[in-house]
């Protein structure tokens, strides 16, 4: 399979199939991430599609050469942050009249049957995602993009617009706190296979 | 922590095919122009100091260019020219395999360029005979000087709004301001050949002040512009 360098410059040739390749490779991770951000799996999909039409729109300003990843996660981030602050505005004003009942996300982000992974332990995963849900977005993206998605600091500085230092900052303290919720919720400390990756 | 780790195993899910709106817009692709950041460096360049050339090809070289320090006059010009290439260069060229352009150090180069200029017009400016002295009718005049170094700031600013247009998804702000204090710093050289006033509060405040108002100015403004929606 190419490389999404290749793929960007063959999509902005006007290649619609080097598109779909580049989809098919960038947008599982993306939706890996904005999955574990959103949490809902319809919003992440939705983030999803609105990213890859801000890369298309955007698609004059890819510089021949670059790695598009960082970038098209860059988008992605943006997309999720202004989602956020909509979302949040959204809640202060349903929350004001006090008309609508309070809904709670989905718990893991996508539907048991999507799900196709049978060796991992839906009770840690959900325990996982409920800690990293109560995290400021900050953090949590901090540790969505270093430990789980595996980018270093400087790349996932780069992706949430930050400084490297921030990043790690952001990504100790979230790793902190994760550590703190999910020792209570009953993770055995014991069981712990490493700590910080 | 285990559950982390069970998390991070998750394989990726599987994402939804493109949207219909992406497929239309994918039925009409047509190859596209990619951003070319040293050429678009090169033209802001070139362009901005052929508009500034103007510009002060319609003024009057300062009268006491000939009874200034030579080595002042080169070093302090050589130093404007720096601040104006420089932020530019951070502001529209990437490192080598990235798209973004370095919008941290573009933004520091920013902050250094105003504060720098404003410190450095205060503390080293050079007395001279036919120098007009300091006091405060000069005022009127430094707002001239303001004015015009904001003139000439615009071009660069306003060019490369338009390279940069839509393109930046994250630092947008510092990258305009670099754009702004970039071109404050051209408006900076052409006070620095034109005006006559040698004093330390008009040089630092009024010229060196052209950078930070206009990376100001283009940091509230432009990003509206850049910012990648």
């Amino acid at each position: 399979m190419a490389d999404a360098k290749d793929l960007m410059q063959r999509y902005c040739d006007g290649d619609a199939g080097a598109f779909r390749e580049l989809y098919a490779l960038v947008a599982p991770r993306l939706l890996g991430y904005l999955l574990k951000m959103a949490r809902e799996r319809a919003l992440a999909d939705d983030l999803l599609q609105q990213t890859f039409m801000k890369v298309h729109r955007a698609r004059a300003a890819y510089v021949r050469g670059a790695d598009p990843l960082p970038w098209i996660y860059s988008i992605a981030h943006r997309t999720f942050i202004d989602e956020a602050r909509k979302h949040k505005r959204a809640v202060v004003r349903v929350g004001d009249v006090e008309e609508l009942p309070e809904v709670p996300a989905g718990l893991t982000g996508e539907s048991a049957d999507r799900r196709d992974d049978g060796r991992a332990d839906p009770e840690l995963v959900t325990a996982a995602l409920d800690a990293l849900a109560d995290l400021p977005h900050q953090q949590r993206e901090a540790v969505v993009l270093t430990k789980l998605d595996g980018k270093s600091v400087a790349e996932a500085a780069a992706i949430a617009g930050t400084t490297t230092g921030a990043m790690k900052v952001r990504a100790h303290r979230g790793y902190e706190a994760l550590r703190k919720v999910l020792g209570r919720t009953g993770e055995p400390a014991k069981k712990s296979t490493g700590g910080a990756r | 922590m285990r559950a982390i780790d069970e998390l991070a195993q998750l394989p990726p899910p599987v994402p939804p095919p493109p949207s219909a709106v992406l497929e239309a817009e994918l039925a009409k692709l047509t190859p596209i122009a990619t951003r070319r950041p040293v050429r678009q460096l090169v033209l802001l360049t070139v362009v901005s100091l052929a508009y500034a050339g103007a510009i002060f090809a319609m003024l009057a070289i300062r009268h006491d260019v000939h009874e200034l320090p030579g080595a002042w006059m080169i070093c302090v010009g050589l130093a404007w020219l720096v601040g104006f290439i420089a932020p530019l260069y951070l502001a529209t060229v990437p490192r080598a395999g990235q798209v973004v352009p370095r919008w941290q150090l573009a933004g520091v180069a920013s902050m250094i360029g105003a504060i720098g200029f404003i410190g450095l017009g205060l503390v080293v400016h050079p007395s001279s005979a036919h120098g007009a002295a300091p006091d405060w009718q000069h005022v009127g005049r430094g707002y001239g000087c303001l004015e015009f170094g904001l003139a000439t700031a615009l071009v660069p600013v306003v060019i490369g709004a338009v390279f940069l247009r839509g393109a930046l998804p994250v630092g947008s702000r510092w990258v305009a301001a670099a754009l702004g204090a970039g071109g404050g710093s051209l408006g900076g050289l052409m006070l620095h050949l034109h005006c006559s006033i040698t004093d330390g509060a008009h040089v630092g405040l009024m010229h060196g002040g052209v950078v930070g108002v206009s990376a100001l100015l283009a940091a509230a403004l432009v990003p509206r512009v850049t910012h990648l929606r």
